[in-house]
């Protein structure tokens, strides 16, 4: 995993069962260096937005895992403004939207977005979130 | 030949007839005085009554008619305009062969003038006999309002209808009365639109009987011209259709009702999929870890993860609970709630938060003092509406909630308004009363609140509304 040591990932989320126990999964299989955690749209795009002025490269992640439902600004409203500011950034970063909606009129309207990578379904498949860091390293 | 006719006049019998008898013509008295003439002012023969009697029209096919019954014995019937001495026409159906009561001489030939009004009288009687019928069974009456006269005439059905006496004589200055209270905006402006642009109409609306029965009619109507088209009144039916009406109201509100419990049974649905889902697929994602971890100590370490989710879990479930609960209370029974008292109850709950707060509560429910409800749903609504205006209080300020009541639309409606953080309705307006839907960063926000509070409103067919401004506060309405 001497690939992975650089990559830093992100996570917004308000369900904290869950945010513990995708860090247990990155931490064991040491998926990556270093995880920022949100809980809320807002919270987040306030820390991409001010990460614009930034030269520490590492303060940017590759990865984000988006839920949809959250209070105060959902994972909609975070795309939104985040296709704003995506191109900005230094290196390209990957968006994927987790979230336990089945709802087809929630993963089709998230895969219509050029910003997202892909619709994952909770509960997230281990195997599935290791492939995308190696995926990402790859690349 | 027909030169010879020679004229007389026949007076035995009150019919109105010709008489051809040895090429003499002889026309009965009856025809004569129905037309308004005498023997003595006018010609009797056919050149006469071909120039100036009968319409033009009419008279060529005379001619050939009384030609081919003089030289051939054809038999016709015929109607036509003849003209009476103050110069109108009157219709007449000649004929020939008629049956005769009286004796007929031989060589005489009668040709018969019937006025037509006879017999469309009779016609007239039977078509009167089905118009009645056919007001009674449908149950419509007529109207007309003489705007030169002032006045509005009823038909009969209109008044047994309207429940007032054969010889009432309708009000045209107090017409409004026969209109019920809410319909009687709509009646004028239907009636002015048709009185003054001439648009006829076509509307349900109530009216009122003598013995203050509203009910349920269809009313129509059109407007009338005279020839230099003014509208110089209107014309009108209208059928009672209240049986119809209330059925079709009812039949209105019980769909209404299935759709509103349709549509909290598929949020439910859709609550219980999405917030079990969330807690399953935590679990799921704990029993992977515990199969890809290998060392006990850290497939121990996951069991606090399973602890927690089973504690979200039974929270969850116990809010689900809730609002079920929520629906199989609603056949509880309705008491007498006082609001004054719902209120005190709610206070003296929560005195401790009041005071720590340093919150102003008025209340003023002076217009609607009391309503039935069930007395728990009351205190639980006003409970969570009064917390939360507390708990979203602004930072620069006490709150301040002013609550109270009064009608609209023949409803009672509670207000509640506060001077809080206001929420940002472009934004939250949508998902203002979803579960588990929390606008502000409080720590202690669960979402589920006004869930609950719109769900028992709702549970018991009332309505609840909200209005609000970031900075400036919240009010909600709520119709019982």
């Amino acid at each position: 995993m001497e690939l992975s040591h650089k990559k830093t990932a992100c996570i917004i989320d308000d369900d904290l069962i869950y945010i513990s126990l995708v860090k247990k999964i990155i931490e064991r299989k040491n998926l990556c260096n270093k995880l920022l955690v949100f809980n809320d749209g807002k919270q987040s795009i306030n820390y991409f937005e001010t990460l614009l002025d930034t030269i520490d490269s590492d303060a940017i992640p590759e990865i984000i895992f988006l839920d949809l439902n959250m209070p105060i600004m959902d994972g909609w409203e975070f795309i939104e403004r985040f296709k704003k500011i995506k191109n900005k950034f230094s290196k390209s970063i990957e968006l994927y939207v987790v979230s336990s909606s089945i709802n087809p009129t929630d993963i089709n309207r998230a895969k219509a977005f050029n910003e997202v990578n892909d619709y994952l379904k909770k509960p997230i498949n281990i195997d599935a979130l290791e492939k995308i860091f190696k995926y990402n390293n790859a690349s | 030949m027909l030169k010879n006719v020679t004229s007389r006049v026949v007076n035995d019998i009150d019919i109105g007839y010709w008489e051809l008898k040895s090429g003499e013509l002889y026309w009965s008295e009856a025809f004569l005085s129905v037309l308004g003439y005498s023997e003595k002012n006018l010609k009797i023969s056919l050149d006469f009554f071909l120039k100036n009697l009968i319409h033009k029209e009419d008279s060529n096919l005379f001619r050939n008619n009384f030609f081919g019954l003089i030289k051939s014995n054809v038999n016709f019937r015929q109607s036509m305009l003849i003209r009476t001495k103050k110069g109108t026409y009157k219709e007449f159906v000649c004929t020939t062969n008629q049956n005769l009561s009286f004796k007929l001489e031989k060589d005489s030939k009668l040709i018969f003038f019937n006025k037509r009004k006879f017999k469309t009288n009779k016609k007239l009687k039977k078509d009167k006999f089905y118009f009645k019928q056919a007001t009674e069974m449908t149950r419509t009456g007529s109207w007309y309002v003489d705007f030169i006269k002032q006045k509005s005439y009823w038909d009969q059905q209109s008044r047994r209808i309207l429940e007032y006496p054969e010889d009432y004589i309708p009000s045209l200055k107090n017409s409004e009365k026969y209109y019920s209270e809410a319909h009687k905006r709509l009646a004028r402006k239907t009636f002015i639109k048709c009185a003054v642009y001439g648009k006829s109409f076509n509307i349900e609306l109530k009216m009122v009987t003598s013995n203050n029965r509203e009910f349920w009619v269809k009313a129509m109507g059109k407007p009338v011209y005279n020839t230099k088209r003014d509208i110089i009144g209107i014309r009108g039916v209208f059928q009672d259709i209240d049986a119809a009406k209330t059925k079709e109201l009812n039949l209105l509100k019980t769909s209404n009702i299935i759709a509103s419990q349709n549509k909290r049974l598929f949020n439910f649905a859709h609550i219980v999929s999405h917030n079990l889902r969330s807690h399953s697929s935590n679990l799921t994602l704990v029993s992977q870890l515990i199969d890809s971890f290998e060392s006990p100590d850290e497939k121990l370490e996951l069991l606090d993860n399973v602890k927690d989710i089973a504690v979200s879990l039974n929270d969850t479930i116990e809010h689900l609970n809730e609002i079920v609960t929520i629906q199989t209370n609603i056949n509880k029974i309705k008491s007498e709630v006082k609001f004054n008292c719902a209120l005190k109850q709610v206070l003296s709950s929560i005195n401790q938060i009041i005071i720590r707060e340093n919150a102003l509560i008025n209340s003023d429910f002076s217009k609607v003092e009391a309503i039935d409800y069930i007395p728990a749903y009351m205190e639980s609504i006003m409970l969570n509406l009064i917390t939360n205006a507390i708990k979203y209080k602004h930072p620069n300020r006490p709150p301040v909630i002013n609550i109270k009541t009064y009608t609209k639309n023949a409803k009672p409606v509670l207000e509640i308004s506060d001077n809080g953080l206001g929420i940002d309705m472009e934004k939250f307006g949508a998902n203002l009363f979803g579960m588990y839907k929390t606008f502000h960063y409080n720590s202690d926000a669960v979402g589920i609140g006004l869930f609950i509070t719109k769900n028992q409103i709702e549970a018991l067919h009332g309505e609840i509304t909200v209005e609000s401004e970031v900075n400036k506060g919240t009010l909600f309405r709520i119709f019982f």
